[in-house]
């Protein structure tokens, strides 16, 4: 049965982007292979499923009229500029770009929409080569579990609902990103009326739907862009002068700046640059005697009391 | 196989056969992500398209005693000569992969992937695309590493293990790769005669050192279970103020316990330096940890620290 339906709707895609006019049903009916057998009835039901089906995959199957006296006349036709891939060209460092782009994703459903975009292009006369970037092993994974039905509502622009640290969110999904792993949903949350962040790891279970594909637009006066750099730390407006030990963490050093302040032997002194001065703390006291802060003195009492917690806290 | 997959594949293999004459069946399953006997199903629907109308001079051909000899050959659908356009999932897709990519290779590369970006979305007349964002570390210890890479040399760099602890390895680097968020390279430790597997955003001061880089075997498969999994790992019980329960997040847990008043985490550490500093790290938001003695370092480490400020 899949070959015959897979043959008709083929055909039906042929007969559509090859007809400059709208083609009437009935025309259709008598010219695409499958049709003429099916009584009238199976035939309507057989053809808007197609039609459908059609359209599903992306194809543009357009409903219009060749006659301004009977508009009621309606036809379909398929404009073979709104079909096709539009000219695309590029540089060997491009393809070889694209090539390793192949194998990034870990979860098979994206792996196999990324081999078709790519069988794509190779169609369409481009390359992508993998060989000259061999030695790179980008890779990009998607484990949670609500991924799946989010990412899909994403690309269709379907709205959803879903649990999120037990409340239930009714959400239009606009954008996604991958940070460090994590993935995060933007979106307009229905309930609170606003645009809201959420991580997906932090939804319970998997999201379902509540509107059909394309029910809402995509806000065009949000800056999704601004709105991702809320994910990255703030930019540094603190200053920290600290000691640290000869040969030792090197992951401050590399964005410290000498400094002159006097330090004991086997110590250098450096001016570290910080925002938020509870992480600064943390970090700091990771290494243990190798950083010493010596200022300033609200920032180096911080530290002490975060160490004295841990010398005399932790023994129960 | 639905019939909407296999229709939104022919339109892609129609025009890529009129393109690759005589082409080979193994590498045009494989350029479609399916099994040969699914490409000769594909090919068999295939046979059966063409103009309307229905007549042997409309359909598509195919020639079949090719196919036996392990080649493909279409004509007569010059009308299918172009592919379709990406549906929105594949050219978000081929987004994030392509970003992903991006955030691997050095400055060197990152033009192009900026520019085969830019002429995918435009192509593909989507917004919003995804961003992918990883913890690479610095462009230009990739392209040293790259660069060393394609020039079989060694190199060397100041290095700080996820416990803190510094050394200044000489590697023959391999393999540049992702998991979960984090890029590490892949590199032989000659002095240690051994792979080893370090974190890009923890290299820093790296050079060429001219040396030939050893001729070795493949790295094995990366695998970042092996924290778990280490023989010598031990089971630690970490037990939390509310307000830190994003670490579970962050470390690799066995097992979280929601407390009345507080979080329970279990873990395996196999690396008991990682663990100091993390107890370091957390200070007055760990408020148990069991058994206590694997604390008896950091508490160690800390009171050396206090003595030292009680000095200055």
């Amino acid at each position: 049965m899949t070959q015959q339906k897979s043959e008709r709707i083929m055909n039906l895609a042929i007969c559509l982007l090859m007809s400059r006019r709208y083609l009437e049903k009935a025309r259709i009916r008598e010219i695409v292979e499958g049709y003429h057998d099916l009584s009238d009835a199976a035939f309507e039901r057989t053809f808007e499923r197609d039609k459908d089906e059609l359209r599903s995959l992306g194809v543009p199957v357009e409903t219009g009229s060749n006659d301004v006296f009977f508009p009621d006349e309606v036809g379909y036709r398929i404009r073979r500029e709104d079909f096709e891939l539009p000219a695309i060209e590029f540089t060997a460092a491009e393809t070889a770009a694209l090539g390793l782009a192949a194998t990034v994703w870990e979860s098979a459903t994206q792996a196999g929409q990324t081999t078709s975009a790519l069988a794509k292009l190779r169609a369409a006369g481009v390359d992508p080569d993998p060989s000259r970037l061999a030695a790179l092993a980008p890779a990009i994974g998607a484990r949670e579990p609500a991924f799946d039905t989010v990412w899909a509502a994403y690309a269709e622009r379907a709205p959803i609902s879903f649990s999120y640290r037990g409340e239930t969110r009714q959400v239009e999904p606009w954008a996604m990103t991958s940070r460090r792993g994590a993935w995060y949903l933007l979106g307009y949350d229905r309930g609170r009326q606003e645009a809201r962040m959420f991580k997906l790891a932090r939804i319970d279970g998997a999201a379902s739907r509540i509107g059909k594909p394309g029910s809402y637009q995509v806000s065009d006066t949000m800056d999704v862009d601004a709105a991702w750099t809320r994910l990255e730390p703030a930019a540094p407006d603190e200053v920290g002068i600290v000691a640290l030990r000869t040969g030792r963490a090197h992951d401050l050093r590399r964005r410290a700046v000498p400094d002159e302040t006097p330090v004991p032997s086997g110590f250098e002194a450096f001016a570290l640059s910080y925002s938020r001065a509870g992480d600064f703390v943390a970090e700091v006291c990771a290494h243990g005697p190798d950083v010493i802060v010596l200022a300033p003195a609200a920032l180096r009492q911080a530290v002490i009391e975060h160490l004295t917690a841990v010398a005399e806290g932790v023994h129960r | 196989m639905t019939s909407a997959e296999q229709v939104s594949r022919l339109l892609a293999l129609v025009p890529y056969l009129q393109r690759h004459t005589d082409a080979d069946v193994d590498t045009t399953a494989a350029t479609f992500g399916v099994t040969g006997k699914q490409l000769l199903a594909d090919l068999k629907v295939l046979w059966y398209c063409g103009l309307p109308g229905g007549l042997p001079g409309d359909l598509i051909e195919i020639d079949f005693d090719a196919i036996d000899a392990g080649r493909i050959r279409l004509s007569n659908a010059d009308y299918l000569a172009r592919p379709m356009r990406f549906s929105p999932d594949e050219a978000l897709s081929l987004v994030v992969a392509l970003r992903a990519v991006g955030e691997l290779v050095g400055d060197d590369q990152g033009d192009a992937v900026a520019s085969a970006l830019a002429k995918l979305e435009a192509a593909a007349g989507v917004s919003a695309l995804p961003k992918v964002a990883v913890a690479g570390g610095e462009a230009e210890v990739r392209d040293v590493l790259t660069a060393a890479i394609d020039a079989a040399e060694t190199v060397e760099f100041d290095y700080t293990d996820a416990g803190l602890q510094p050394s200044h390895p000489e590697v023959s680097p391999v393999r540049l790769l992702v998991r979960d968020g984090i890029g590490y390279l892949q590199a032989w430790n000659a002095e240690r005669g051994d792979w080893r597997t370090y974190r890009l955003d923890r290299i820093v001061a790296i050079q060429r050192t001219g040396r030939r880089a050893a001729v070795v075997a493949e790295p094995p498969v990366f695998d970042p279970g092996w924290f778990e999994r280490s023989a010598s790992a031990r089971e630690i019980t970490l037990v939390l103020e509310p307000g830190s329960r994003w670490l579970a997040e962050y470390i690799p847990v066995q097992a979280v316990t929601e407390l009345a008043d507080g979080v329970e985490l279990d873990l395996l550490v196999a690396d008991p330096a990682w663990l100091r500093a993390l107890i370091l790290r957390l200070g007055p938001a760990l408020r148990e940890l069991r058994p206590a003695e694997a604390a008896d370092s950091a508490r160690a480490a800390a009171a050396e620290a206090l003595a030292a400020y009680r000095a200055g």
